[in-house]
């Protein structure tokens, strides 16, 4: 290894780190709407944005560590929308929020169970399981709340301060929890035994196999990650709406699925990064508050986060073909 | 080195690992039976012998990818059960595959280190040390390589060089290589050689499985040779002649191996390629007559495949013109080429022509589907019939014309191929390396189909990289390097020596 690189190898290097690029391309978001609408660039905004992206980044964690084991898992905004239920129906029965909050959280854990060992154990494509585990899921919170939404009626404090509350009256508590799951996953991804292990089951699994990892143990923990955080997004989301919304996180799993490809992760596994998916939550978000302050339609951001989307990930394919 | 064969007898030195009476098994197979086969310390040994000869099963039950039917390993004085990969490799066990077992998007460093990341206190992964570690095993080795590089993007010759040192990393007394220097130039496998002797002076015994005779003479102690699943001959190098290593590995004189029906030649050339560039090929130019085998010989990555490939159209070429009996053929367009009579036998079977779960009918009559379709509907009775006819007359072994291919042996499956082709009536075939991975009983039943091909005046063309098959079947032989035709001479003409000289060159 050269011990002072020069400055146009750094660039070089730089160019070639996707994160580098992800972070270029959330500047210039940042900067065109700040430029184009006065209201987008203050401490407030900036500060909504990130409440409002933590749910996909935490959510956004667990499917990227899935995604880098080589599975995937779409059945997370079923999740979402489920552990409202057992948390608000536990509170409007007179228990505490915490027996909710473990509540919400156990049932997240039985999906992740049921998830990973069907895929892991049993070797059915995780696709399969999960779109099937959505399904079931949806058709059962359908069923428990008649399509209607159960609206918290204790009204505790604690519980709407998980969501809406402020760190100095700016910085959301979600962002903050977002921040500290992150820094956290990524530590486990790049320094932790276990995280590398993700790394290799993804990237080669006979490799992984041959040098002695458990590679269905692997996998199945990291289902098990990814249903427990879809939960905790979840739990957030009850809270924000004061309820358990039966139609809570429909279609969420596609935004954050958006989110972990454009952040760089391979649908193949074994390459990406944590940090990529939450710049790619982050360019998303900013994308889709900034049309809001331009007054666009929603439409158009749909149309704009897909050609964003395809138009990434063809640049990054396009890049890997030339070298 | 020669002089060192009193010391094998050494007692001082026990030997590093013997296998007695190792036999095994797979379905209609006998693929060892009862190899016997002892490594010493410091000593390198060549296992030879042609495809099929059993020398992939062996090195497999050492590695632990397979399981012994009978016989015994031994490691000093205790017997082994090597059950798993990573039981061979905590026994001091490194076989080094031809197709490299890392994790490309690792770096060296961490490739090295897979099994056992080294921690500090609090279970953190010690990168530091492990990059440190990592260069200091490469120093052992005496290889220059950057340990941050990201395996992915070094070349084949040096993720090679990764795996020795994992083999150094995990203490291992015994290493494996399984035709190692298959896909390196000749200045690779010098060093891969020098790294070889730095394993050998730590008193590692070097298991070196080849096929290469040149090879063994530089770098082997003893010999072993098997043919056909049975252990033929071991001896030191000294007391091998090329002839006497080659009479050990095919049985018998060259000239019975391959059978001739045919005269030389003297038709007009079917096939003509003139000035011939791509992305990988420099100014090639031949022709190949009617009735005629032209063999191309090389190294790995002289270029033989990509020759293969650019002339029967698949892939593009920058300049020069390929003739197929007077009428051009329009480069990267196969479907023209089809049309003129030239049909391609891939190297890799599996990945590029056979539809596995097809049946042998529908994997043969493929190419020729046009012929048995009247207005749209194919007339399943032409074509079946068609079919049994090659199954007939190239003796097919399979139970029906339905049975799927993936089910038949190598040898079966290629002629399954040859018979594709050949229900179009082409006038050129290319086949390229048409007996990978066919036992040596099959490969003279190919050799015999390539042989009367030739002879009912199809012009063959023949990429192949096993010198008994080339000098055998071959009327002329056109030796490449890094994507030039070095040298063209016939058959009566080529020496072994005289080829290499020129693959090399």
């Amino acid at each position: 290894m050269p011990q002072s690189p020069s400055l146009s190898a750094m660039a070089k290097a730089l160019s070639r780190s996707n994160e580098a690029v992800l972070l270029l391309c959330l500047a210039l978001v940042i900067a065109f709407f700040s430029l184009a609408s006065s209201s987008f660039l203050t401490i407030l905004n900036i500060a909504n944005v990130f409440g409002q992206a933590s749910l996909a980044v935490i959510a956004g964690v667990g499917v990227g560590i899935v995604v880098l084991a080589g599975e995937i898992d779409i059945s997370i905004g079923s999740i979402v929308g489920a552990v409202g239920v057992p948390l608000v129906v536990i509170m409007n029965k007179g228990g505490s929020l915490e027996l909710g909050i473990a509540a919400a959280l156990a049932l997240a854990l039985m999906i992740g169970l049921v998830n990973g060992y069907l895929s892991a154990y049993l070797g059915i494509n995780s696709l399969i399981v999960t779109l099937g585990s959505m399904f079931v899921v949806r058709g059962f919170l359908y069923l428990y709340t008649a399509q209607r939404v159960i609206p918290d009626e204790q009204g505790l404090e604690s519980f709407y301060q998980i969501d809406n509350g402020r760190l100095w009256a700016t910085v959301p508590y979600p962002a903050l929890m977002a921040f500290a799951l992150l820094i956290s996953f990524m530590y486990v991804m790049r320094c932790r035994p276990f995280g590398r292990h993700i790394y290799a089951v993804g990237g080669n699994p006979d490799v992984a196999r041959l040098a002695g990892f458990d590679v269905k143990a692997v996998k199945f923990v990291c289902f098990i990650i990814s249903a427990l955080l879809a939960g905790v997004a979840g739990i957030l989301l009850s809270s924000r709406l004061g309820s358990a919304v039966h139609v809570a996180g429909l279609g969420f799993e596609f935004q954050v699925v958006a989110a972990v490809v454009l952040g760089g992760v391979s649908l193949a596994g074994g390459v990406g990064s944590l940090f990529g998916v939450a710049l790619g939550v982050l360019i998303l978000s900013f994308l889709s508050n900034g049309f809001g302050m331009l007054n666009l339609a929603t439409e158009w951001q749909l149309v704009v986060t897909g050609i964003v989307i395809i138009a990434t990930v063809a640049l990054d394919e396009f890049k890997r073909r030339r070298s | 080195m020669s002089a060192e064969f009193a010391q094998m007898a050494s007692p001082a030195a026990g030997p590093a690992l013997e296998m007695t009476g190792i036999s095994k098994r797979f379905p209609g197979v006998t693929a060892l039976e009862k190899v016997d086969l002892t490594l010493a310390p410091g000593k390198v040994h060549a296992l030879m012998g042609e495809n099929g000869a059993g020398k992939s099963t062996l090195i497999k039950i050492l590695a632990g990818v397979y399981r012994k039917d009978a016989g015994s390993i031994c490691i000093g004085d205790a017997e082994i059960d090597v059950r798993t990969p990573r039981d061979a490799l905590r026994l001091g066990i490194k076989v080094v595959f031809q197709e490299i077992a890392l994790i490309s998007e690792f770096t060296v460093a961490e490739n090295i280190f897979l099994e056992s990341y080294p921690t500090n206190r609090l279970g953190s992964i010690d990168w530091h040390g492990i990059h440190r570690d990592a260069a200091a095993l490469f120093a052992r080795i005496g290889f220059d390589v950057d340990v941050a590089a990201k395996v992915g993007d070094l070349p084949l010759s040096q993720q090679q060089m990764v795996e020795i040192a994992r083999a150094l990393a995990h203490r291992a007394k015994i290493v494996v290589m399984d035709e190692p220097t298959s896909s390196l130039t000749p200045r690779e496998v010098e060093l891969l050689f020098k790294v070889i002797r730095r394993l050998t002076d730590l008193g590692i015994a070097v298991l070196y499985v080849t096929h290469k005779l040149e090879e063994v003479f530089e770098i082997a102690d003893t010999v072993t040779v098997l043919r056909d699943g049975r252990r033929i001959s071991t001896k030191p190098i000294g007391e091998h002649t090329e002839d006497s290593l080659i009479q050990d590995m095919i049985g018998r004189r060259i000239d019975t191996l391959f059978p001739r029906s045919r005269n030389k030649a003297e038709s007009a050339p079917v096939l003509a390629v003139e000035g011939l560039s791509t992305a990988r090929l420099r100014g090639i130019s031949f022709e190949v007559r009617a009735g005629e085998i032209l063999g191309f010989f090389g190294l790995m990555g002289a270029g033989r495949t990509e020759l293969a490939k650019a002339i029967v159209g698949f892939d593009p070429i920058h300049a020069g013109r390929i003739v197929i009996d007077g009428k051009p053929l329009s480069p990267h367009d196969t479907r023209t080429g089809v049309g003129l009579g030239i049909g391609l036998l891939t190297e890799d079977r599996k990945a590029d022509s056979l539809m596995l779960e097809l049946s042998v009918s529908h994997n043969a009559s493929l190419a020729a589907l046009g012929e048995f379709t009247n207005a749209g509907f194919v007339n399943e009775s032409r074509e079946r019939g068609a079919v049994q006819g090659f199954v007939d007359r190239f003796r097919i072994k399979t139970p029906s014309l339905d049975q799927e291919v993936e089910y038949l042996s190598g040898g079966n499956q290629q002629k399954v191929l040859l018979a594709r082709w050949l229900m179009r009536g082409l006038k050129v075939i290319v086949v390229d390396e048409p007996t990978r991975g066919i036992d040596v009983g099959a490969k003279s039943e190919i050799f015999a189909v390539l042989d009367r091909l030739a002879g009912d005046g199809l012009a063959v063309v023949m990429m192949t990289s096993e010198m008994p098959e080339l000098l055998g079947l071959s009327d002329r032989i056109a030796v490449m390097a890094e994507g030039r035709i070095t040298t063209i001479v016939n058959r009566s003409e080529a020496t072994q020596e005289a080829l290499l000289n020129a693959a090399i060159a």
